[in-house]
């Protein structure tokens, strides 16, 4: 626990999920998350008409390595950051933004979403979910799990990884 | 950094396999995914070069069951060993709740071993964190080389305060990884639960 952490419940999860739903709605995106750096989904939204997503952790994973890389790349070239990540395929097209410090962007769209509107959009939600972001970081020891957790999930490591 | 996920009901650890280039870290990762039932673990991602070593990460996520009302998953990862991919290395270190250090028992590794281990330290001292103040479980792996060295010399050279827990094991075949995972983990959990 060396880093501030972003714990999203009650009123300040509400609020993330109705800004990604309304940039689903606006954009015509498939799905919307919203991530730690890190590669945690801290909240996420799909489109209706969406076809399953694929594994939500491993397109988490990949994209905070993807961001991470890219702001590395960003700084040997002299750069502060590189404000957006933007991949386009085919069909598929993958759009992701800093949110604050801790937090970022994802939207999955397909060819029937433009670009500019995702982007448009994205940088909308943006302004909105570094709000909530902010609110909801919490300093390290601050996170409320107790010995009782820790003995319970302790008792389920023997009970996978066997005794 | 742990996350957790109220809404979801979800608490996320971050485990990092680090050490030196071929010394078992992916193979300990795939025998944790060939043996954990498929309910209680995600898919296996391997961004790696065409020879198989790693590129970038290999990553798994494990579901440890509900604990409390939350469900608890870790999340494990693997480093690319290879002392030319550190600025890759030093990326996935964020935000890690707890690291197993993956030694390899051979004579000729000594040397790559300890390297590592400096390599780590120095990694983690960019993100502000002191190893001492990390779960860090040590793992002598290939104890099934014929000329394997002594635990206690592997030891010697990678924690010479012979501060860390260290664990014995064969990870193509299994032995010792989940007793080092279970260890790492346990740490972890202590010290969330110690604030």
């Amino acid at each position: 626990m060396v880093e501030p952490a972003i714990t999203l419940f009650g009123d300040a999860y509400e609020r993330a999920s109705s800004v990604l739903e309304e940039l689903l709605r606006e954009s015509g995106a498939r799905y919307a998350m919203l991530l730690d750096r890190k590669g945690f989904v801290l909240a996420h939204k799909e489109a209706l008409w969406a076809p399953r997503p694929p594994a939500l952790d491993s397109l988490a994973t990949l994209i905070a390595g993807n961001a991470a890389a890219t702001q590395a790349l960003a700084k040997m070239l002299g750069e502060p950051r590189f404000n957006e990540l933007l991949h386009q395929g085919a069909t598929h097209g993958l759009y992701a933004e800093e949110v604050g410090e801790l937090a970022l962007l994802v939207v999955i769209f397909d060819n029937s979403a433009p670009v500019g509107r995702v982007k448009l959009f994205g940088k909308r939600a943006v302004q909105a979910l570094e709000v909530i972001a902010q609110d909801a970081v919490v300093q390290p020891g601050n996170l409320g799990i107790d010995h009782e957790y820790r003995d319970g999930a302790s008792a389920l490591l023997d009970e996978l990884f066997g005794n | 950094m742990s996350t957790i996920n109220f809404a979801a009901r979800e608490i996320n650890f971050k485990i990092v396999y680090y050490g030196p280039g071929m010394s078992g870290k992916t193979t300990n990762l795939k025998w944790v995914f060939q043996q954990v039932p498929q309910n209680r673990k995600g898919e296996m991602v391997s961004l790696a070069t065409e020879d198989e070593r790693t590129l970038f990460f290999d990553f798994l996520p494990v579901d440890l069951g509900e604990v409390k009302g939350f469900k608890t998953r870790f999340h494990l990862y693997t480093v690319p060993g290879q002392v030319f991919y550190n600025a890759s290395r030093k990326l996935i270190l964020r935000g890690v709740d707890g690291i197993v250090f993956v030694a390899d028992s051979a004579p000729n590794r000594l040397r790559a071993n300890a390297e590592s281990m400096r390599n780590l330290r120095e990694n983690l001292a960019e993100y502000g964190i002191r190893a001492e103040d990390i779960p860090i479980v040590l793992q002598a792996n290939k104890r099934d080389t014929p000329d394997a060295l002594p635990v206690e010399m592997i030891q010697a050279v990678i924690d010479p305060e012979m501060r860390l827990p260290i664990f014995e094991a064969v990870a193509t075949t299994g032995v010792g990884v989940f007793e080092t995972l279970k260890a790492v983990s346990r740490q972890v959990l202590s010290r969330v639960a110690a604030g």
